[in-house]
């Protein structure tokens, strides 16, 4: 019989080196996450500026075969370095696509707030969870390794055969960058089953799946979403491996094999994984728009059935990405149709938000800017995406810049705006201190111009006929290149603004001591917390009471 | 339901263990488990729904050496989600039992991997107290009145246990039948 404690609960408080290294609570780990996803994100960044000056002008003046230049070299000085160039791209789609958008957003949003949303006292497997975030951390090592050893990696982040057999006797490089992915899928593997098991088990009494908070079903279904395609990833990138080190030939045609089977199942994993980097920002949305609407949010039900419609149709489609490769008409048109069906469920969450705002009395907060610039960008890059999504047209669009202004529009502006979001809702709340208003208001119109700036002219450069992943171009593309390049300077800017600000609000920012700060519409679990929260949060079960305010939706 | 309270109007048939010979049927018997959301009709759906899912890929490779080799890590990726809900489910696997007679009340306390915890007392000394605050969780109770004083229903939540402490408190004040 377990003998009455009724003192002495108090136990110490842990020191620094065992509270964030030896973690095992879901909100220190959370933090964690989105500390490192920011410092990875930074990294990756600057690799993009570093390409967008050298795209700024036609020629080469940065990347040269003699070195790599911070400053514009004469053409005589210069032979170009293409090589470098793809290092670049792969390290940049690499570290994006791995270590930072699902960290910042999975790990991190979804690691602090969703056992809280849900009234779960930590996650079902702490120590698991401490695991999942160091295997994070030794991935994002080797992705920097594969980047600066050998020569660098730069088969791009697809991994394609026979690109990724690039110099296979002599070169290491590309074999980190596949052990940096197998690395990373395993955290997000141990990560999604703590999630899922998490939220199936530990909900609170009462809380019945449909009245669970936006949020946390957005968590699920992008940690169900990791579970079904990462195993296939880590099975292709495996054969992979072998591959290129052992002689195995399963994607080598002189062996009998077939690289375009690599295709099939990379973009199996692919496709889910855009859905993956962009529904727990549709779950952030929902919740900011509803609290600064002041009202709740529209069409509950509907929002939950398209975040599963959305997750189970990106299963079925994703040949759209490999048109060109070669398959029968009757092929061409099921990716087809079943990709356009995909505008339905996210439509219907479009218009839900749009109706949540309808009427609302709307107050334009840093969170509110963001979540309406998600709403406006996103909705911009899925218009794109139903062009790209028929066949015909992709035959000339494939490989172009509009691909890449397309997928931009959709995962920088849309996932990285609702991690912007996210993160000047939430950040009085992590850190008990309010960022400064007026600052946010500037990062956000930096950012919002920057990054269209940027992008925006990269749909004429693809309509124009300019190929993506190339160091050079001829003169004609040089306006709209030009253009880009001063955008992507401004959102660095604005980037390194955002930085400022949330060193600022940690160390001098306004205390916030009110719990829910945000007023009566955010009305989720978290908001019953103080600023910051405790260390142990809802050891006991909280009660309906507080947590269900709208009976009614 | 965490709280399951049998009463002798009903005449329930006590099992096993539990009954104990001499003086009958217990007049009041409790069982507290923790809340598990997830329930067993739901495991199968999730597990069923993923398997089907994580098997759509296998289609467009089916026939090739690539099958095989990926085939473990579907199997292996269903096996860790199982294995991770069935732990989760025996984490939670824990009960309190409490059985009062007119002259013994008696509490056990089942764990996995542990052995079973008991305590025993007599009706009469024993009183039920609430602590609001101060107790590891808010409205802890307690029975105080036997070999030492033990914890009841930590895992409930607030409100359950108050009502609780009435249920007890009513069981026990009634007079010897």
């Amino acid at each position: 019989m377990a003998d009455a404690a009724i003192q002495g609960h108090d136990h110490e408080r842990p020191g620094f080196f065992t509270r964030w290294f030896m973690s095992t609570n879901h909100k220190d780990i959370g933090i964690l996450y989105l500390f490192t996803a920011g410092i990875v994100g930074l990294v990756s960044v600057i690799f993009t500026v570093y390409m967008r000056m050298e795209l700024m002008e036609p020629g080469v003046q940065y990347m040269c075969a003699e070195g790599a230049r911070l400053t514009a070299a004469a053409v005589e000085d210069c032979t170009p370095d293409g090589h470098l160039w793809n290092v670049m791209i792969t390290g940049h789609g690499v570290l994006m696509m791995f270590f930072v958008v699902i960290p910042a957003l999975f790990g991190g949003f979804g690691n602090y707030f969703m056992p809280l949303m849900i009234g779960a006292p930590d996650m079902a497997f702490p120590r698991l969870n401490n695991l999942s975030y160091w295997l994070y951390v030794a991935g994002t090592a080797l992705a920097f390794c594969a980047v600066f050893i050998d020569g660098g990696a730069g088969p791009g982040w697809t991994f394609y055969p026979p690109l990724s057999w690039q110099d296979a006797p002599t070169s290491r490089a590309v074999d980190f960058a596949i052990f940096a992915v197998h690395v990373s899928g395993a955290s997000s593997i141990l990560g999604s089953i703590n999630m899922i098991t998490t939220f199936l088990n530990m909900r609170a009494p009462g809380m019945t799946l449909h009245k669970v908070p936006l949020f946390a079903w957005s968590i699920f279904v992008t940690a169900w979403l990791l579970l079904l395609s990462l195993p296939v990833l880590a099975g292709a990138i495996t054969m992979l491996l072998t591959d290129r080190n052992f002689g195995t030939t399963f994607f080598d045609v002189a062996g009998g094999g077939d690289p375009v089977l690599f295709q099939h199942i990379f973009w199996f994993f692919g496709h889910p994984e855009v859905y993956i980097v962009i529904l727990p920002a549709f779950g952030v949305i929902s919740h900011i728009v509803s609290t600064f609407s002041k009202k709740p949010v529209f069409g509950y039900l509907p929002m939950v059935y398209a975040l599963v419609a959305i997750g189970g149709l990106g299963f079925v489609v994703w040949a759209h990405h490999m048109y060109t490769v070669g398959m029968t008409l009757n092929q061409q048109a099921y990716f087809m149709v079943a990709t356009m069906v995909i505008a339905v469920p996210t439509g219907i969450k479009i218009f839900s938000w749009i109706a949540t705002m309808w009427q609302g009395s709307i107050e334009f907060k840093t969170p509110m800017l963001f979540a309406i610039g998600f709403i406006f960008l996103f909705t911009l890059g899925g218009v794109t995406g139903i062009i790209l999504s028929q066949a015909a047209v992709d035959r000339a669009y494939h490989d172009t810049y509009y691909v890449v202004a397309h997928f931009h529009y959709v995962m920088s502006l849309g996932a990285v705006f609702g991690i912007f979001a996210g993160i000047y809702y939430w950040i009085g709340k992590m850190s008990g201190r309010q960022y400064p208003e007026f600052l946010g208001k500037v990062h956000f119109w930096m950012f919002f111009i920057g990054t269209n700036v940027t992008f925006f002219p990269q749909h004429f450069l693809g309509r124009q006929g300019m190929p993506r992943r190339y160091i050079d171009y001829p003169d004609a593309f040089a306006l709209w290149n030009y253009v880009s390049s001063i955008g992507a300077f401004i959102s660095f800017a604005s980037f390194v603004l955002f930085i400022g600000i949330v060193f600022y609000t940690i160390f001098a920012g306004r205390k916030v001591t009110q719990n829910a700060y945000w007023g009566e519409h955010a009305d989720t679990l978290e908001w019953t917390l103080p600023n910051p929260p405790p260390e142990h949060t809802f050891e006991e079960l909280p009660t309906r009471e507080m947590w269900d305010r709208q009976p009614h939706h | 339901m965490p709280v399951l309270i049998d009463t002798p109007n009903g005449a329930p048939d006590i099992t096993g263990a539990l009954s104990r010979p001499g003086p009958g049927a217990p007049r009041l018997r409790l069982r507290l488990t923790p809340h598990k959301s997830l329930t067993p009709e739901g495991f199968v759906w999730f597990i069923g729904v993923t398997a089907v899912m994580i098997a759509v890929p296998l289609f467009s490779i089916l026939g090739t050496a690539v099958f095989w080799v990926l085939l473990p890590f579907i199997i292996g990726a269903i096996g860790a989600i199982w294995a991770a809900l069935k732990r989760s489910w025996r984490d939670r696997d824990i009960w309190e039992e409490l059985l009062v007679w007119d002259d013994l009340i008696r509490l056990e306390r089942h764990e996995p991997n542990r052995p079973i915890r008991d305590w025993e007392a007599n009706p009469y000394w024993v009183r039920v107290a609430l602590h609001p605050r101060g107790g590891p969780v808010p409205q802890y109770l307690t029975l105080q009145g036997g070999p030492r004083e033990v914890e009841l229903g930590a895992f409930l939540t607030p409100p359950e246990r108050v009502s609780l402490k009435d249920t007890l408190e009513r069981a026990l004040r009634a007079q010897p039948s």
